[in-house]
């Protein structure tokens, strides 16, 4: 079975600084992928290269068989490619409502739309209903999102993701920010991610990569260093190496 | 510290039709008769003061268009005028030497006012900052010089007239009173108002705002924030191309001062006024500043200048959501 | 021939003034993102002042220019600390444009209501009048002043910058201000320090250039745009940069109206937009990036 995501010898280096070095990656339809790795291992940086922020040096991407690896950001995204955010990046005047009806028309592609109202594109509606149900954000949906308790954000940031109909999707950090008691409910709306989707999550919070990911990818020093499951990152001596002093506990649960 | 652009920003957050608060839906309702209603009022009030409202209508229409591009795109821009002086030459060209019928005028001058937007948002709408502000001020001039030089066509400096527009929908005269004139530019203005409402509540508008918040953001949503921009920025050029044609039409006259610098800067004073990022929040700004003007400038002018400069430093300190953010106080109690 | 040289010495002068205004702004603009709109009002206010110190009191022209310069920059110091460091940083420039132009008109109708509508002047002493001979050509004494004052700024300013303590930290958080606070160095006072110069700068030059740029209370608004246009090409912060597109846009200007009067800044603009078009963040910051 070809890969949904296909990443190739990813380099990027800012000026003598090499940030991503021949990084390689497969991800599946289905599949629940973490990938780990102490600050400063690159996690940030391949992000922005797989998303089309920054332009890698050398190698490719492939996303369902096509390569998009010189393509701009907003057209990856409409080929199915979506992140979300590490830090809640959303829109502060605008209300939760309006950020699912904005993402479901863009993926629409109704923004040039001039003189439609909103209120009246057929099952748009519906389907923004849809959403906000999903994640537990219809009560607040007519609220400004500068307003919103932090852990909404993060909600929303799922759902303004979901919106688009993802075929991979990127989480970077999802539950950064939020205080422990709460992110469960991450982890809530993570689990009732459609079964077919392939997720890669970006996570510090071990307790959640454990829980959510079936594969674990490590990277240290712009470097792919292993890849397994939760059992056998946690037993390998190279990870505790590359964690030591900063994170020090790797343990499943 | 950036208390006054994020509160400018908060501040305007207009919901649609469907489930908008109840004071609101009031009140957007009300909005379109009640401009009507104060635009008649003011017809039968003040019948000798019709030369100076109907300058304000225009200009209103003029502060709108400004709005879209500011308020509801975050483009900040010091050249507004360019794209109103177009048209009004544009409408008074035409008028000189080709057509009379007023609302073919009105035509020409959109049409004109938005194809030089068009051209010159697609060369400038990727720089940011200062360089933005620079090259729409830029812009502005260059069109002024052209208008200054192409004296055949335009009179250069001493403005082109002799524009003598055929009657209203072949029925109603320009009377030498501005009775006509007056209803046209409130009619224009309303329908402007009205379009305007629709474009911002469409998904485009909608799509604009997100670009006006964060252009990232929306690229990470697959839109593409540059040719929002553009596109909103012509659209606001029409709005303002027809302001000027209707100018020419109920004026008689262009100036190079519809191209002028002060004028761009004027516009954001207005708008600012009012209030950014909602449209009736530019009318009435518009409103306020002119007359307010009218009753300053005429003992003398650095009153005036006194005045609206206190102001102006007032608003971004104090106020900045503008006039309508009062209004807002008023109307309904729950203002973030 | 003549007019060539007339061309020069004119130009160059011309530019030397619009560049020792204009830097002050680049140094305020590449420090503090602030777009300052009232940097001409600024230079107006010093060369009123300058020419008050002169004709009412009867002040020599050297104790005069001092004189403004100084109470210029003392009486603009409260502003930095009331207004502008609220609106200090990019993502403000709708309020920095605003409330700088309120504080332009602001300071337009004071100075009219002190000084009136009229033009003056701040007269000459009689070292500056006449003409300076250099081998076959003579050129007038005041414009020779002139450049050798914007010489010696460049040289004086470079030296600030490259030389000094003040300099080093000034650069550090123009390069990047977090990490320039994250090393003690407190930006509050360095901010107003750098607004000193700015505003020294364009008191300098408003006063120096007042035989150039009259002084009348439009001043600030008529000319605002010609120096945001320099920093514009010169590029936020860069000194060279000023300079260049200073003395370029003197030269031209001045050329302009001498050979084809109609149209100087048709051109003048034309350029600025290709520049900029091309070098967003302008010329000399651009390609050297």
């Amino acid at each position: 079975m070809t890969a949904l995501l296909d990443v190739e010898g990813l380099s990027k280096n800012f000026g003598g600084l090499q940030v991503s070095a021949g990084i390689t990656l497969a991800l599946h339809a289905g599949e629940r992928c973490a990938l780990i790795g102490p600050n400063g291992a690159g996690k940030t940086t391949f992000v922005n290269l797989v998303t089309g922020v920054l332009e890698p040096c050398a190698g490719t991407i492939r996303l369902a068989g096509e390569t998009i690896t010189r393509l701009p950001a907003e057209a990856r995204v409409r080929r199915g490619l979506i992140r979300s955010f590490q830090v809640a990046r959303l829109f502060r005047s605008m209300t939760v409502r309006e950020h699912l009806e904005l993402a479901v028309l863009e993926r629409e592609g109704h923004t040039h739309r001039l003189f439609a109202s909103v209120g009246r594109v057929p099952g748009l509606a519906d389907e923004v209903a849809g959403l906000l149900d999903g994640m537990g954000l219809t009560a607040v949906a007519g609220t400004a999102v500068g307003r919103l308790a932090y852990g909404q954000q993060r909600l929303l940031e799922i759902a303004l993701a979901l919106a688009l109909k993802p075929k991979v999707l990127i989480l970077d950090e999802p539950a950064a920010g939020v205080p422990h008691a709460e992110s469960h409910r991450i982890l809530d709306a993570l689990e009732r991610l459609p079964p077919d989707l392939a997720v890669l999550m970006i996570e510090h919070d071990m307790d959640l990569v454990f829980r959510f990911a079936r594969r674990i990818v490590v990277l240290a020093q712009g470097r792919l260093l292993c890849s397994g499951t939760a059992r056998e990152i946690a037993a390998d001596p190279r990870v505790r190496e590359v964690y030591l002093g900063s994170r020090a506990d790797v343990q499943p649960h | 510290m950036s208390a006054a652009t994020n509160h400018a920003a908060t501040a305007s957050a207009p919901a649609h039709g469907g489930r908008a608060s109840r004071p609101q839906r009031l009140r957007d309702g009300a909005a379109a008769p009640l401009l009507a209603a104060l635009g008649l009022a003011a017809f039968w009030l003040f019948p000798d003061d019709l030369g100076l409202m109907t300058r304000i209508l225009t200009a209103a229409l003029y502060v709108l268009s400004l709005d879209l591009v500011l308020g509801y795109a975050g483009i900040a821009t010091l050249g507004q005028a360019a794209m109103f002086g177009t048209g009004a030459y544009a409408a008074g060209i035409a008028a000189v030497h080709l057509v009379a019928d007023p609302l073919v005028l009105l035509a020409v001058g959109g049409v004109a006012g938005g194809l030089i937007a068009l051209a010159t948002g697609t060369l400038i709408l990727r720089g940011r900052g200062l360089t933005l502000l620079m090259l729409t001020i830029a812009v502005a001039q260059i069109v002024q010089e052209v208008a200054n030089k192409a004296r055949d066509l335009t009179g250069g400096s001493d403005g082109l007239s002799g524009i003598d527009p055929g009657p209203l929908l072949g029925l109603f005269r320009f009377d030498m009173y501005g009775r006509t004139s007056y209803l046209f530019a409130l009619a224009v203005l309303l329908a402007g108002f009205l379009v305007a409402r629709r474009i911002v509540r469409s998904p485009f508008g909608l799509a604009c705002r997100g670009v006006r918040e964060d252009p990232v953001r929306v690229a990470a949503l697959g839109g593409s924030p540059k040719r929002l921009l553009v596109a909103m920025y012509a659209v606001a050029g029409v709005f303002a191309g027809v302001a000027g044609a209707l100018s020419a039409v109920t004026s008689g006259i262009v100036g190079l001062d519809s191209l002028g610098f002060s004028w761009s800067a004027e516009a954001l004073v207005m708008l600012v006024l009012g209030g950014t990022g909602r449209l009736w929040g530019a009318i009435l700004g518009t409103v306020a500043f002119m007359t307010v003007h009218h009753l300053l400038a005429a003992t003398d002018p650095f009153h005036w200048m006194l005045f609206i400069g206190l102001f102006l430093m007032g608003t971004v300190l104090f106020l900045p959501g503008g006039l309508a953010s009062l209004a807002d106080r008023f109307t309904r109690g729950d203002r973030p | 021939m003549e007019t060539l040289f007339g061309i020069a010495v004119d130009g160059v002068a011309y530019g030397m003034i619009l560049f020792i205004i204009s830097v002050g702004l680049s140094v305020t603009l590449g420090l503090m993102r602030v777009v300052n709109l009232a940097h001409g009002a600024f230079a107006m206010v010093a060369g009123y002042v300058a020419s008050f110190a002169a004709q009412g009191l009867g002040l020599p022209y050297a104790a005069a220019l001092a004189g403004a310069v100084l109470l210029t920059v003392v009486a603009t110091l409260p502003l930095e600390r009331l207004l502008y460091r609220r609106i200090y940083g990019q993502a403000n420039e709708l309020a920095q444009v605003l409330l700088t132009i309120g504080l332009t008109f602001v300071i337009v109708a004071g100075i009219n209501y002190l000084f009136g509508p009229t033009l003056k002047r701040i007269p000459l002493p009689e070292p500056l009048q006449g003409t300076l001979a250099l081998g076959p050509k003579a050129i007038p004494t005041h414009r020779a002043f002139v450049i050798a004052v914007g010489v010696a700024t460049i040289l004086a300013l470079w030296w600030l910058l490259e030389r000094t303590d003040f300099g080093i930290r000034l650069r550090a958080a123009v390069d990047d201000p977090d990490m320039a606070a994250a090393l003690g160095i407190r930006t509050e006072r360095l901010y107003a320090a750098t607004f000193a110069l700015g505003t020294g700068l364009a008191a300098l030059g408003g006063v120096l250039g007042a035989e150039l740029l009259p002084l009348e209370p439009y001043y600030a608004i008529r000319y605002i745009v010609l120096f945001l246009a320099v920093v514009a090409v010169g590029g936020a912060g860069s000194i060279a940069g000023s300079a260049a597109a200073a003395l370029a846009l003197g030269v031209v200007d001045t050329a302009g109206k001498y050979l084809i009067p109609n149209f100087g800044e048709f051109f003048f603009y034309a350029t600025l937009i290709l520049i900029l078009f091309r070098w967003p963040h302008g010329f000399f910051r651009g390609r050297a990036a």
